[in-house]
């Protein structure tokens, strides 16, 4: 089963996913791993098959709906869209994010004392 | 995440159970399209054709196990994953076939046992009459009286009331009326008399029903048309064939009821046996010919003569609440119209079952109980067998621990004991199917023929998916703890074989639940015992007459239409032929018989016109009466064969009761009273002592014995031995009287008693067979516990022997555990005990709920029981070998 670690991880993709899924509209999943790779700067070391076990989970919440498609050269693809209440979500954990990330950076910069 | 999400998380999931059956490949096809995009993305950036399946390989990752989790995640559990435990289960099963068997065992007769009363509430009242076009569109309508209350404020209808119902009602295509009691005829056949059961029924009933005929047609409204009735006849499926002999040519012939010639017309279809249960005719005639089964010529004009059961069909389109709302309306119209006849009368509809609407209430209240217990006998099985689980769960720590190190989630495990559990109670549900089959049939065999009420209970759809939906809850209620405990296993120590700890914990849990399993007996037990010591108090009874000793016999010569002079003779024919029987030594009659349904009754005053009249139950009765049925007489005489004869009575004999309340401290013997509105006083000629009349838990009621017969009368005949072989006699007499007569209800006092006596035989029954079965489960269970308790500790028992321990404080020692565990039981059980038996008051009969000699009994029973289930187990614990004990390990 998942330890601490992963799940940090998974929910951090999971909002990747979203906030992509809100910037560039309708994807497939080789879109979403592009996009994610292009923005981490190879940073970020991904499996991208992980990406869809990400996206059956946005998909059993609400958070996003899919449909099949054509890609850009012809091929049968699933397309992966956000939807309402994953619009709120996005914003819910962005704003989340934001604070975490706020408390963690201030604590990082904190000198030592004495 | 939040509850809304984890629920939508579980309806997607729950979702995908039925919806997306191709997702696999879906998904497979969508990861193909993916490696592909890579693999081009890299052969584009350069890399050889090779190279870049590898590294498009690499970046996406294992697929297989990608594919798995997916599918684990899509749903709750995969179908093939669910096969694989099931076969695992099977296999786990298989090893140990004893212990399993018991437990199916044990679950079967509770599940059985629950079902069987489950399908007499479903044969009662859920299923529809057989037999029967749609019958979820029939509802009976019952008239209710507002300003009364119980199961007398319900009644039939009138016939007028009948036809304006009828007449005026919308929700209803069609309104059916049909004689509630059955009108029972001779039928003479070959100079024969034959009583054969019939019904009076409306002309539409049987194409309001759509119940069509095999032979000829069925009842049409010309039949029954008042003024112009006609003397047709359509015969049972089942009569035609047991007693016509499936006769091709019957439709035309003439047949003779009640000394009437009737036409039949026709045969109604098989599998229709009539509307409610206990009268299933042998034949219809329409409901105009009345007549001549009741000999009542004003019936179908009478205001307040309530004899018709009615029903209707309910309009394409409509609802029952429209039904329901109009039938309120009708009622309230023909409260303004007959203000005398239908003041306070409502009419209520309820959904057409076998038992009568009204009347369901009591029977499922009767049910449900029985039920109750019953589920009770199935909770102290379920502790069995979560507690034998347990035990076997300690023996399968090892493997739930390699399970787990390999990565098998808890989820997976839990999942994976329940279905094994959930085999053990579908094996149990089976064989309790099974069961429930044959308890219905032993129940209805228990029936005294005198009821006639044929009855089926079929195994229908309800009663499988009852007894389903029972056996999967049986599975999670005993498979759940267990799968609980045993899963949460850690999995180091246990795997470096250090698994002592682990199994104490497991039975104390095991303690707990055999603590439970006492208590569930002790309150079953104390409840059963109340109830039979109760039945028991009631039976002993004594009704006021000899139940030994007597045939009864009743006839009707007035259904044939005889004279009163006529009547007279045949009585006093049949009299004189059977007290010239061998071993008769008195033979008398009387209009009916105590303890029946029928009842008589009428008010006496101390003078003409005096007031505050005593309403007093009547019975009309022959010479020898009190001699016949063994009544005591106390003081006085009994009547004199003249003084039967003569016109209007002029002399009564008065029982005990209503003597005192007559005339207290008097001697009633001489005295004089008015009965009923007659302007002639009566004088008290005897006392008899005071029985039981209507039911044998009444009060002493006041009665009256007077000597004005009607034609229908019951036959008593005494024997000096047994009755028995007096039923045969008296068959040929009636014959040999008068060859156009024939009697019904030929039997002994003893069958005659097995009536009023059935509800109370039949509980006892039941009770003691689920207080015996809890006794033995629980005694069951304690063994095992102890016996457990035993092998887990035969190395510590090992070092006490090996330490000087006399045999008797091991024995001491092992025992304390299982009485402790008993008393403990016992006490919560008395407590709970206590406070559930005060339910059951208002159903006792000479008994106090909280009766001290039952609770002392079953404490004092229940702990023989628990001591000896102890004991044996003990025993082997003394003779343990230290030596040997010590070496094992």
């Amino acid at each position: 089963m998942g330890g601490g670690k992963s799940e940090v991880l998974q929910g951090t993709l999971d909002l990747m996913i979203l906030k992509t899924l809100y910037a560039l509209g309708p994807q497939h999943g080789f879109g979403i791993a592009r996009r994610i790779e292009q923005l981490s700067q190879d940073v970020l070391q991904l499996n991208e098959g992980t990406v869809y076990t990400s996206l059956l989970r946005l998909q059993q919440q609400g958070w996003i709906a899919s449909k099949w498609g054509q890609s850009e050269n012809n091929r049968k693809a699933r397309f992966y869209s956000i939807t309402k209440s994953g619009l709120k979500q996005l914003e819910l954990e962005t704003e989340n994010w934001e604070r975490i990330s706020g408390v963690i950076g201030r604590v990082l910069r904190l000198e030592r004392q004495g | 995440m939040s509850m809304r999400q984890r629920l939508r998380v579980i309806v997607s999931r729950a979702w995908a159970l039925f919806a997306s059956r191709n997702a696999d490949p879906e998904f497979e096809d969508e990861l193909q399209t993916h490696l592909q995009m890579l693999t081009e993305r890299f052969a584009s950036q350069g890399m050889s054709a090779k190279d870049a399946a590898s590294a498009a390989r690499r970046q996406l990752g294992n697929t297989t196990l990608l594919q798995q989790r997916q599918r684990e995640a899509r749903t709750f559990l995969s179908l093939s994953n669910l096969w694989g435990d099931v076969r695992f289960g099977g296999r786990m099963l298989r090893r140990s076939p004893g212990s399993n068997a018991a437990v199916v065992v044990a679950l079967a007769l509770g599940i059985g046992m629950i079902s069987a009363m489950f399908s007499f509430v479903n044969a009662l009242l859920l299923r529809p009459p057989a037999g029967v076009d749609t019958p979820g569109t029939l509802f009976e309508i019952w008239q209710h009286n507002r300003a009364s209350a119980g199961i007398e404020s319900y009644f039939p209808f009138t016939y007028p009331d009948y036809r304006d119902y009828s007449n005026r009602s919308q929700a209803f295509s069609g309104l059916l009326a049909f004689d509630g009691d059955g009108a029972p005829a001779i039928w003479n056949r070959a100079g024969e008399g034959e009583v054969v059961q019939g019904q009076l029924v409306s002309g539409n009933f049987f194409s309001l029903l759509g119940v069509n005929a095999a032979l000829g047609r069925i009842l049409s409204d010309a039949d029954d048309q008042q003024g112009n009735p006609q003397p047709v006849v359509v015969l049972s499926d089942s009569f035609w064939r047991h007693r016509m002999g499936a006769d091709p040519h019957v439709v035309g012939k003439a047949m003779t009821l009640n000394g009437s010639s009737f036409r039949v017309v026709g045969v109604a279809a098989a599998g229709f046996e009539g509307l409610v249960v206990g009268n299933e005719p042998e034949f219809w005639v329409p409901l105009t010919m009345q007549e001549q089964f009741t000999r009542d010529r004003d019936r179908m004009t009478d205001r307040q003569a309530y004899w018709l059961l009615v029903v209707g069909r309910l309009r394409a389109g409509m609802h029952g609440a429209q039904a329901r709302a109009e039938m309120h309306t009708l009622a309230r119209q023909l409260e303004i119209e007959h203000p005398d006849s239908n003041k306070n009368i409502d009419a209520m509809v309820y959904p057409a079952a076998l038992v009568p609407g009204p009347f369901r209430g009591y029977v499922g209240l009767f049910t449900g109980l029985l039920m109750a217990v019953f589920g009770l006998v199935l909770l102290i099985a379920c502790t069995n067998a979560a507690s034998l689980l347990l035990a076997r769960a300690t023996g399968r720590a090892r493997e739930m621990a390699i399970r787990q190190a390999l990565g098998a989630g808890r989820g997976r495990l839990i999942l994976q004991l329940v279905v094994e559990s959930l085999l053990l109670s579908s094996i149990a549900g089976a064989a309790g199917v099974a069961l429930a089959w044959w308890e219905t049939d032993m129940l209805l065999a228990l029936k005294p023929a005198s009821i006639p009420i044929s009855l089926r209970v079929p195994l229908d759809w309800r009663v499988l998916l009852f007894t389903g939906a029972v056996s999967v809850l049986t599975g999670m209620v005993f498979g759940m703890i267990p799968a609980l405990r045993s899963t949460r296993v850690d999995a180091a120590p246990v795997l470096k074989e250090e698994t002592q700890t682990g199994s104490v914990r497991k039975s104390r849990l095991r303690s707990l639940l055999m603590i439970g399993e006492v208590a569930t007996c002790t309150v079953l037990l104390a409840g059963a015992a109340l109830c039979v010591r109760s039945l028991r108090n009631a039976n002993s009874i004594d009704p006021g007459f000899d139940t030994h000793h007597i045939a009864v016999a009743t006839l009707d010569p007035a259904s044939l239409g005889y004279s009163d002079e006529k009547t007279e003779a045949f009585y006093r024919d049949l009299l004189e032929h059977v007290r010239m029987l061998p071993n008769v030594i008195a033979a008398s009659y009387v209009d009916h018989l105590p303890l029946g349904t029928a009842r008589e009754a009428t008010s006496v005053r101390s003078h003409v016109g005096a007031k505050n009249p005593t309403m007093v139950d009547v019975f009309s009765v022959g010479p020898d009466y009190f001699a016949t049925m063994g009544i005591t007489l106390l003081r006085g005489r009994d009547f004199t064969r003249s003084e039967l004869t003569k016109g209007p009575a002029t002399v009564a004999i008065v029982n005990e009761t209503l003597a005192q309340r007559m005339w207290p401290g008097r001697d009633p013997v001489g005295q004089r009273m008015a009965i009923g509105d007659q302007k002639i006083e009566t004088e008290v000629i005897g006392v008899a002592k005071t029985g039981k009349y209507r039911t044998l838990g009444e009060e002493p009621l006041p009665v009256l014995y007077r000597g004005s017969m009607p034609p229908q009368r019951t036959l008593l005949v005494r024997s000096s031995g047994d009755a028995r072989p007096l039923l045969d006699a008296v068959r040929r007499e009636v014959q040999s009287v008068d060859p156009s007569m024939a009697a019904t209800d030929l039997e002994t006092i003893e069958q005659y008693m097995a009536f009023p006596l059935f509800p109370a035989h039949t509980i006892g029954l039941l009770l003691g067979v689920s207080g015996i079965l809890a006794v033995v489960l629980t005694a069951i269970g304690l063994f095992g516990l102890i016996a457990y308790v035993v092998s887990q500790q035969t190395h510590e028992i090992g070092i006490r022997l090996a330490l000087g321990a006399r045999r008797e404080d091991v024995l001491k020692l092992v025992l304390r555990q299982g009485l402790l565990i008993t008393m403990i039981g016992l006490a919560i059980g008395l407590g709970a005990g206590l406070a559930a038996t005060r339910l059951l008051a208002v159903l006792l009969y000479g008994i106090r709920p909280d009766d001290p000699v039952t609770f002392l009994g079953v404490s004092a029973g229940l702990t023989a029981v628990a001591l000896l289930a102890c004991y044996i187990p003990a025993r082997r614990a003394i003779r343990i070998d230290p030596m040997s004990a010590l070496r094992h390990e």
